[in-house]
This record gives structure tokens, sequence and C-alpha cells, in this order.
């Protein structure tokens, strides 16, 4: 029986293996092929959502490149002052604290070269509008820009925002002659980039205290500085140069008269302008010598005018008690700063302004005596944002009959600064 | 004599304090991104050889180290740019110094086309047009009727002033797509058959370099070591490193030994060319 065993056809045998290949090749196709076409749909809905996602960045990238366009920084100035008797302030403090500066700027550059800046001081009491200029690098011509506005005059010390200045405040002849610092009008700067020069010219109202939006007579007033920088890198040294003149006038409008430079009072004819005329040589001494350390100075001398209390408004009688008045000044400042470490300074400062250089002793009136000041403060920086000065001021006054002695107005200061 | 005292306790103070001011138990390094490899390499070999001191290297761009260097947050500076006379006296209003420049290699800035790009050369007008936005199209410079598509670096980055001070001149066009890193810039291009770039060369690697002519009669200079040491190649430009005082203590032997023929073969290696 077992010899009639039929062996198997191999040919079919061949045939049915190849048509099981075939179907499980098929059926593993047809998987394959079901796991390609998930795939691409999953892909596909992969490729919507990261193309999604890639308009959102694109939107998002947009968004934050306009924001990156506006920057803001400011600082807070908070002090503490210990006044010597002679200058008791009102209510009779020998000693405040006080919040000196709470500035914000904002600064907007809508593409390379324009710049718009606007700067108001909350400091108690006292909201004000600092800044408020636009700058534009002027097309074709490089290293020019054109200045609109309200701006700080263009002046070494009264550029020197007091977030860095290394004194407490601007030497005495600064603040007599750019009260308030800023002035509006226009101003064209070159800053060269192949020579090291700047230049300075501006067309200002020249009668800006803080408060007139608008000018309170026809002429403007001009002004310009030029310094010229050298520089010996072998030596550490950095030398900067330079000349600034002012020529302008106010105009008598009201108050008809005028304290002449010798101090007797006369009258004037209604329209004519009383002078403010100077010139001034500044220089700017940077050496590297065991860590920065800076020697600058300033002087300058000129006639300057100072309006009556009633000369710029045209609806008090003139008076003969308060006259305008036309004075001729000389007066300098001369920083010694010694960097040590990364962190401290040490400043010294002397400074002198003589309101009225043609009279002296008995013939000067209290307002009109010259000062010589001593500061001396040192810096400590913290870190980038806060900065902690200390400083002693010691004024000298002129001395006649009227002030026979130094008045008693030395100043003890500490300041905490935080800038962001 | 209450002046008196109050001035001595002011020095005292003073004194004191700056006491602490002069540590310095590392070296930290930022800026450059173009210089960021060199960086790395010149401060892992020598951390190797003085182990007691660590450089700390990061990147972020010329105007990042600048910013850097004036806040006090890094003690050397990379720039593949010089100072701005703007940034030169930040450092003197803070620190009372102009800043110490140290050249520390050259380096030539590379023209990136594709490949398959058939322009070959350009002259320093044409790449100021093409990257104001004056010539749009390939076809203008004998290439494939395409348009052109620029690549470049962002705003504040030394290659992106330098190559807008000294080839470019004036505004850049709004079309040209800022990337972080002139390795972003080259694969932009190596992906982009229309696209330019620029950046040092260093990174240059898997792309075609366009021959540069300052005009139209100077003949087309190919970025070599040779061309660029030799200072032929019409857009070659030191690399920096600043600081805010002379160098002292540590920082002085670390920028001496970069300076040195040992450091300066590092920058070979890296692709840059030594400083002198």
């Amino acid at each position: 029986m077992m010899k009639n065993k039929v062996k198997p056809n191999v040919t079919e045998m061949k045939k049915l293996f190849a048509i099981a290949g075939l179907i499980m090749i098929s059926i593993h196709g047809y998987s394959q092929t079901q796991k390609i076409d998930s795939l691409i749909e999953v892909i596909d809905r992969h490729e919507g959502k990261i193309n999604a996602l890639d308009d959102r960045v694109l939107v998002n990238e947009s968004d934050l490149g306009k924001l990156n366009k506006i920057k803001i920084s400011g600082y807070i100035q908070a002090e503490f002052r210990n006044y010597q008797s002679g200058i008791v302030k009102t209510n009779d403090p020998y000693s405040t604290f006080l919040i000196r500066r709470a500035r914000i700027k904002f600064t907007y550059e809508p593409l390379d070269g324009v710049k718009f800046v606007l700067q108001p001081d909350f400091s108690t009491g006292n909201l004000v509008l600092k800044d408020a200029y636009a700058v534009v690098n002027i097309p074709k011509i490089k290293d020019w820009t054109l200045w609109a506005g309200q701006f700080n005059r263009p002046n070494y010390e009264v550029e020197y925002s007091s977030g860095q200045r290394e004194v407490m405040e601007r030497s005495r002849v600064i603040r007599a002659i750019y009260p308030g610092e800023r002035e509006i009008g226009v101003k064209l700067e070159y800053i060269g980039s192949k020579i090291p020069l700047k230049f300075q010219f501006a067309v200002l109202n020249g009668n800006f205290t803080g408060s007139q939006p608008i000018d309170v007579d026809t002429k403007k007033d001009l002004m310009s500085r030029l310094v010229y920088s050298v520089k010996l890198p072998q030596a550490g040294i950095g030398i900067d140069v330079g000349v600034n003149g002012y020529y302008g006038g106010t105009k008598a409008k009201a108050n008809p008269f005028i304290s002449r430079i010798t101090g007797e009072t006369d009258s004037v004819a209604l329209g004519s302008y009383l002078k403010k005329q100077w010139m001034g040589g500044e220089i700017q001494i940077f050496a590297d010598f065991l860590g920065g350390t800076a020697v600058k100075a300033e002087y300058m001398s000129g006639t300057n005018n100072f309006a009556s209390l009633t000369g710029l408004t045209s609806t008090i009688a003139a008076l003969k008690g308060d006259p305008n008045k036309e004075r001729v000044f000389s007066g300098y400042y001369l920083y010694l700063i010694k960097n040590i470490g990364p962190r401290f300074q040490l400043v010294g400062r002397y400074d002198y302004l003589d309101p009225n250089t043609k009279t002296s002793g008995e013939t000067s009136t209290t307002s009109e005596l010259y000062y010589k000041t001593w500061a001396l403060t040192t810096q400590y920086y913290m870190n980038d944002n806060i900065r902690i000065s200390l400083q002693y001021e010691m004024p000298k006054n002129e001395t006649n009959t009227k002030v026979p002695d130094d008045l008693k107005d030395n100043t003890l200061t500490v300041r905490i600064q935080a800038k962001f | 004599m209450k002046n008196k005292k109050i001035i001595t306790i002011m020095l005292i103070t003073v004194l004191m304090s700056t006491a602490t001011g002069f540590s310095q138990a590392k070296i930290t390094v930022k800026g450059s991104d173009t210089m960021v490899i060199l960086a790395q390499k010149w401060a892992e070999l020598y951390m190797k050889q003085n182990p007691a001191t660590s450089v700390q290297v990061t990147g972020g761009g010329s105007g990042v180290g600048i910013t850097a260097l004036i806040n006090g947050t890094t003690d050397i500076c990379n720039s593949s740019r010089p100072m701005k006379q703007s940034e030169i006296e930040k450092l003197k209003a803070r620190y009372n110094t102009l800043g110490v420049q140290i050249p520390c290699a050259k380096d030539g800035i590379t023209i990136f086309l594709n490949e398959a790009n058939k322009v070959e050369e350009l002259t320093l007008k044409q790449l100021s047009d093409i990257y104001q936005g004056k010539i749009r199209n390939w076809k203008e410079l004998g290439g494939n009727d395409a348009e052109i598509r620029m690549y470049g670096r962002e705003n504040s980055s030394g290659t992106y002033t330098y190559f807008h001070d000294e080839v470019v001149k004036a505004d850049y066009a709004a079309s040209v797509q800022s990337l972080p890193g002139t390795a972003a810039v080259v694969n932009a291009v190596k992906k982009d058959v229309n696209g330019i770039g620029y950046g040092g060369a260093a990174y240059a690697v898997g792309i075609k370099h366009a021959r540069v002519k300052k005009d139209t009669n100077s003949t087309a200079i190919l970025p070599t070591a040779e061309s660029i040491r030799k200072g032929e190649y019409p857009i070659t430009r030191f690399l920096y490193m600043y600081l805010r005082n002379r160098p002292t203590g540590e920082t002085k032997k670390y920028i001496d030994w970069i300076l040195s023929e040992e450091g300066q073969m590092i920058v070979t290696d890296v692709g840059y060319f030594p400083y002198k």
C-alpha cells in the first residue's frame, strides 16, 4: 500500500509555492501600501501644521521686529543731602531725602539712520518733558545727522548725562549759561568715521528755560562746537581738544530797563537786543595709567544776559527796580578722575564762576560774587545697573561787606542710581 | 576740621572697597560669531596647558561683545570690525580709557555662491548694487535669468557692519534675509541655486567662492590663504580682541600666548590667517 505512495508533483508544488508567495507578497504589499498611504497622510497633516506654524512664526517675527525698533531705557537717582547752615532750605531742613531724577527714555528707530527720542522726567512733583527730538542721517552725506526738536545744547558737560557724570551736578558756569541744558531748535552734527572730528552747529530759540513752547523773539541764537581727537594707542592716551561758541541775544520787549555791566540801571530802546555771546575752549585727556585716568577742563568767557522777572512777559509793567541784566562773565572747570579697578572711581573737581568780571569786592552785589568750588566724589559701580556715589562739595565765595564771610554752604550727598 | 574728617572717611571707604576689586578668577571672552570657533580652540588649548586658568568663550556677535565690554560683563571682546566712535565714547565715559585694540588674525570676507551658479566673479561695485537691491537678476551679471536672493547677517554682527561699511556703503536692501551666523548663510546658499551670501572663509565648506575684483579693470581674486595674507583679496579685514585697559596678569599671559607662534598656528588650523 505504502509502495503506491504518490510522489509529490514538483511542478504543482512549485506552482502552489508561487501562488502562496504571491498571496503573501500581495498581502504584505497591500499592508505596505496601506502603511505608505497612512504615512503620506501623516506627513501631509504635519506638513500642514508646520506650514501653519511657519506662517505664525513669520507673523511673530514681524511683530518682534517692530518691537525691537523700540528701546526703553531710564534711570532713577535717589539721594540724601546734608547741608551746612549757610544754605538752609525752605522750612529749615538741614538734611533731606529727594528723588533727583526719575526718567524714562523711549527711542524708536523705524529705519537705519532715523531715530525718534522722547524722555520725560517724573521726579517728585515735576513731570517735565526733557527730550523730544528726531535724528535723521542725511542721505548720501555719510557721518552727518540732522536733529530737530528739544535736545541738549551742544556742549561737553551739558551733553554728559548725569547718569554717567562723575560729579553730582554740572559746574556753576555751565548751569549759569545753559540753564535746564535743553533748547528747542535744529542741529547739524558731523561725527567723522574716518577723520577724528566732531562738529556741531545748532540754531536755537535761545530763551528756553523749560516752559516756553515758542520763542520770545524773532532772532535765533547760533551755537557751534568743533572737537578734534588725537589718539596715541601705544601710550594708551587719547586727547580731545575743542572750541565752542555762542552767538545770540534776547530782545528787550517789555522792560526798557537794563542793569549795565558795572551795575547802574539805565533805560534801553524797546526792541534792542541784549547780548548772549561767548567763546570757550575744552580739553579732555584720557590715559590708561594703572587703569583709566582722565583730566577734563573747559574755559569760557563772554557776555550773558539775564531777563528780569518781568522781562519775558508783556502783561506786567516794566520796573526800574527789576531790570534786565547784561554781564561779562568767565568760568571754568577742571576734573581729575581715577578709575580704581573695574568698580571704583575717585573724582575731584574744581570749578570757578565769576558772573560779573567787571565788579569785585564792594561793588559786587550778592548775586554777583564769584565762586570757587571743590567737589570730591567717590563712585562704586555695584553692577551694570546700580551706582552708589558719595560726594562732599565745598563752595568758597567772594566776600565783601554784605557777605563778610565764606558762606557755610558745604553739602554732603549720598546717591543711589539705578538705571536700565 | 569737619571737612578733613569727611574727606578722610571717603578716602578710607574707597581704599578698603577697592581691595576686593582686583581679584580675577577667570577670563571671559564674548563677541564675534565669526571668531567663536577660533576663540574656543584658543581657550581649549590654553586651558589644557594652564589648568589653573578658566577661559569662558561665548558668541553673540561683535556688537554684543562690545556692549558686554562696556557694561563690564566680559574681560575680552572679540570683534570682526573696529569699534565705532560712539562705542569708544561709551568706554571713555565709564572707564576713562579708549579701550585697547589687539589685531589677532586676518580674514577675508568670502562671497558665497551656489555651486550651480554660472557666475564666477563679481566687482565690489556689483556686490554693492546687489546688496542695495539695484541689481536684482543674475542675468545682469552673466548668469541665469533668475531673481537674486540675498543672505546676510544680523545687525549685531561685525561682519554685517564691516560688509556694510566697506562694500555696500549704503543701506542694505530690505529683501536681504538676516541669518544668525555665517554657517546659516552658507547653508542657505547651499540650498538656494539663486542665493548669494557673505561671511568668514572658515565656514565656507561645500559651496563656491566668487572671485572678487576691486573694479572692472582689476584682476578677479579668489579668497585664498596667499591672497588674504598678502592683502590682495579686496575684502580682507583684521579680526580683533578689545579690552578696557591694557592687559595685566593672567589676561596678559593669555593674549601674549594668542599672539605667539603657537596661538597663531591655531588661526591657520581654523582657516583664518595670522595677523602679521
